[in-house]
């Protein structure tokens, strides 16, 4: 039997995005998709404590699987300028 | 005359945020005439996340306008989330039309938080179970509501109207999520009643991977403001008065 880790890969990604939304984050702005056997996750989060544990529960959830996280933490800066409609 | 509209969506506070985005609310007068906030101001829609939420607001120096949007719904406590911003000095509507009295003339907007079902030939139907057309007609009475806060504008001799959701009347500002979510998204019914009845922009958020700018079949401006896709603590849109 092969690895179960990477057999139910799909399955496993689908319980990490359960969840970041029912937990303590309820965050559902995150994607997580497989690439060439590893899972990329991307999005924007409202604060550096929430990205922490967005990485944390991807590597409980997904132990054994490589992990790439594009995931940045929101600007809140004033613009620079106005839009003209 | 101008009308300076700032607006942001999906601010998401929680108490590890508070005071992120006070430092550039503060600086609002300076370039803005009212803030508007599209919806998911919180995480779950729980009193102590919309307590930080009012804290963050409170006291701005320009009037904040308001629709919840589904994180705010989670907790199953709206109306509780609702009453402490209200009482932060946020005007937060659902259904309703709001005018703010600006240098550049009066904005009137309408708001409602909008629901989903999809876009013109790939949307739900008002068919089949319950819970289906549950679905479907909680979108239409909302952007029901809609096309009647914006027809009572009309008659409020405003310089601009603005329509405020969290949901997205259009797929445009939705280009870069997964098409098959779309109709979680947004529903081509609020932007029916955003062109029936009329409007000068339209603002929205919920959708974090989608794009800022596009436009009903009617020729009303939208745009997208989910801080994740504008990538500031808010943006400003000015309108041309009469």
């Amino acid at each position: 039997m092969s690895d179960p880790g990477v057999q139910n890969v799909e399955y496993r990604v689908a319980h990490l995005q359960d969840r970041l939304a029912a937990e303590e984050l309820g965050e559902l702005g995150v994607r997580a998709e497989v690439r060439a056997g590893a899972v990329a996750l991307t999005g924007t989060v409202p604060s550096a404590q929430c990205r922490e544990r967005v990485l944390r529960l991807a590597r409980q959830e997904l132990a054994g699987l490589t992990v790439h996280a594009d995931v940045v933490v929101a600007e809140a800066t004033r613009p620079d300028h106005a839009e003209e409609l | 005359m101008t009308i300076r509209v700032a607006a942001v969506g999906d601010i998401h506070m929680g108490p590890d945020s508070e005071g992120l985005l006070r430092p550039a609310f503060e600086t609002l007068s300076d370039c803005a005439d009212v803030l508007l906030l599209a919806g998911d101001l919180t995480r779950h829609g729980t009193p102590q996340e919309a307590r930080v939420v009012a804290r963050e607001v409170r006291d701005l120096p320009v009037p904040v306008v308001a629709v919840l949007g589904n994180h705010d719904h989670h907790d199953e406590r709206p109306e509780e989330v609702t009453a402490i911003l209200r009482d932060a000095g946020v005007s937060v509507l659902e259904g309703e039309a709001t005018v703010v009295e600006c240098a550049g003339g009066r904005v009137g907007i309408a708001g409602t938080k909008g629901f989903g079902g999809g876009f013109v030939g790939r949307s739900a139907g008002e068919f089949g179970e319950p819970v289906m057309k549950e679905f479907v007609r909680t979108t239409r009475r909302s952007a029901d509501s809609l096309h009647a806060a914006l027809k009572e504008l009309d008659q409020r001799d405003c310089a601009a109207r603005v329509a405020l959701t969290h949901f997205s009347p259009v797929a445009d500002t939705l280009a870069g999520e997964p098409p098959e979510i779309h109709p979680f998204l947004g529903s081509y019914l609020l932007a029916e009643a955003i062109d029936t009845a009329g409007a000068d922009l339209a603002v929205h958020g919920h959708a974090h991977l989608g794009a800022e700018h596009g436009m009903t079949a009617g020729g009303v401006r939208v745009r997208n403001v989910a801080q994740p896709v504008i990538r500031r603590a808010f943006n400003v849109y000015r309108l041309g008065g009469d």
